[in-house]
């Protein structure tokens, strides 16, 4: 636990002062790695440990965004005091959608998902008063003034260790025992006394407002939002990849995925010089190099050669202290 | 708890598929302290009508009531708050929790249960139930019998008053089911019971009654003996033994 909480404050401590120390592009790229985390982990929130793959996950990013938005410029106020609503709204549309959606199990629920997040792609795309498919400008952005970049990381910052700490506390509550329940039975979980439905759509809308609010941060310091960008399909993919590779189902998993990803990019971009997407097709190939040969990605690796045991939710039985926790591989 | 109310009281409990019955008109009454052993042919509706007792199917007509509460309307996860632990006939694990997790998350949700009551309250029940050498290992990757014992275990562990076991001793060797015997006579201090089971001496060694359902409908109920050497369980059992000897 002291490790635990040390890693935490070395990590705050890192985010708290960077800004002091790194110009404005390295604090955007930084910004982006928080933002990339926190989707992740908000992803494997919901399928690592709810069992409930969404391929619609860029709907909730692209909300969030919209609402501060729109809200900053009816209001006239600085946008990043609206945060709020970018975690509001995304999770009050997905309380009111999950009767609807959660009628679709597994694979039909992954496909529901992202019929869902098209069809608020097209809407928004359509809506002339949001400035259709070219988008709409961020009136307020000049109420951030200069320090934009270094007020957006520690926004962002703030939002990922929170992120992290919360995900650690909900999964060790009797809840997260119950979720993970739910995800591996959910007949046999309703028969502990689970409320499955209840359960389940808890962990969706906090894992859209998660989404939603790395969206509004993420959109913020480019002072203008577009359909495109805002409900890309290329967020949900950088989530499924990130987690996969990472190790879905643990919480150290989309840490290490995030690292990857932007090690890939930066060395394909930059380091290669090949422009464009050629970064996803990297990242693709890991991510099927990983299925096939480490299907649980690449964390629970690490962490049995090194004996790691980090951010691990397992309880180990209390009855022996003696005996230290260990992992077993399921039966296949 | 009275003496008087019954753990479990079933009345008038219909249910069908289309042509199939599971369950007509189906009247059933468990007290605390009493073993009530189910027996039937396959496809007698055994297991189908405890998952409506369960709340897992809707009933098209009849009552369930719990300790004296009317539990009919209520949907299973609520069922279980009010007493009712089941442990399926084919196991049913969190596969990617412990075994110790397993039981926790009954303590948990089940029972109601929260930090250190929960988790005292779950190493008692792996103790009780046998588990405790394979507290820590992941429930996908139990042998059979651990299987069987985690289920009986989960279902303890949610507090329930009414244990409801569907073949719990099938597939076990005799000496596991010797054990078996001895663990569901301990059980029915805490426990009114329920047992689907086709293994007869297990049924004699600690039911109080048997229950007989064919398609639906209760044939026969009464002591062990008195049932086996009925006209009706005879007819329904002779017949299948007739099928399987012209089917080898």
């Amino acid at each position: 636990m002291i490790l635990r909480i040390l890693t935490l404050l070395l990590a705050a401590l890192v985010i708290g002062c960077a800004p002091l120390l790194l110009d404005d592009g390295q604090l955007s790229l930084g910004m982006e790695m928080l933002v990339t985390f926190v989707i992740c982990a908000m992803w494997n929130v919901l399928a690592g440990y709810g069992g409930l793959v969404s391929l619609g996950h860029q709907a909730w990013f692209g909300i969030g965004g919209y609402a501060v938005f729109i809200a900053s410029n009816a209001l006239n106020v600085n946008p990043l005091w609206l945060l709020p609503l970018a975690a509001l709204v995304p999770a009050l549309i997905a309380l009111v959608l999950t009767p609807l959606l959660f009628r679709l199990k597994d694979a039909y629920f992954a496909i529901g998902s992202w019929v869902l997040a098209e069809v608020f792609y097209i809407l928004v795309q359509r809506s002339d008063a949001l400035g259709g498919i070219t988008g709409m400008p961020l009136f307020t952005g000049g109420m951030l003034g200069a320090s934009i970049y270094a007020q957006v990381f520690w926004v962002a910052g703030g939002l990922a260790l929170a992120v992290l700490v919360l995900s650690y506390l909900v999964l060790r509550s009797g809840f997260g025992l119950g979720l993970m329940s739910v995800r591996d039975n959910e007949v046999a979980a309703a028969s502990i006394g689970v409320n499955v439905r209840r359960n389940r759509r808890l962990v969706y809308a906090v894992s859209a407002a998660g989404v939603g609010l790395a969206g509004a941060v993420y959109l913020i310091p480019n002072y203008f939002i577009q359909p495109g960008i805002a409900f890309s399909a290329d967020w949900t993919v950088i989530m499924t990849f990130v987690v996969v590779i990472g190790g879905i189902g643990t919480l150290e998993g989309p840490i290490l995925g995030t690292l990857i990803y932007f090690a890939i990019r930066q060395g394909v971009t930059d380091g290669l010089g090949l422009s464009g997407s050629w970064y996803l097709v990297a990242l693709g190939a890991l991510a099927v190099a990983t299925m096939l040969m480490a299907p649980k990605g690449l964390w629970p690796i690490l962490r049995d050669r090194l004996h790691l045991d980090w951010l691990s939710v397992r309880r180990p039985w209390p009855g022996r202290p003696d005996r230290a926790p260990h992992h077993q591989a399921p039966a296949e | 708890m009275s003496q008087d109310v019954p753990v479990l009281q079933v009345s008038g409990l219909r249910k069908s598929f289309g042509a199939i019955t599971v369950a007509r008109d189906l009247d059933l009454e468990i007290r605390q302290g009493e073993c009530v052993g189910v027996i039937g042919p396959n496809g007698a509706g055994k297991s189908s009508v405890f998952s409506l007792i369960a709340g897992v199917l809707a009933a098209d007509g009849g009552r369930v009531i719990l300790d004296g509460t009317d539990v009919t309307r209520l949907p299973a996860h609520r069922r279980v708050h009010h007493g009712i632990g089941r442990a399926f006939q084919i196991p049913q694990p969190f596969a990617g929790l412990t075994v110790y997790e397993n039981v926790l998350s009954a303590a948990c949700s089940g029972a109601g249960l929260r930090g250190s009551a929960a988790s005292d309250w779950a190493c008692e029940v792996l103790e009780r139930t046998g588990l405790a050498r394979r507290a820590d290992t992941l429930a996908g990757a139990l042998m059979l019998l651990d299987r069987k014992n985690l289920e009986v275990a989960k279902a303890v562990a949610t507090r329930a008053k009414l244990l409801m076991l569907d073949e719990i001793g099938a597939g076990l060797t005799e000496r596991e089911v010797a054990f078996l015997i001895e663990r569901i006579a301990a059980l029915k201090q805490d426990h009114a019971i329920i047992w689907i089971e086709h293994i007869a001496h297990a049924l004699k060694a600690v039911a109080d009654r048997i229950v007989v359902l064919n398609f639906g409908e209760k044939v026969a109920d009464g002591p062990f003996d008195a049932v086996m050497s009925s006209a009706v369980v005879r007819e329904i059992y002779m017949g299948l033994k007739e099928e399987a000897g012209h089917a080898a």
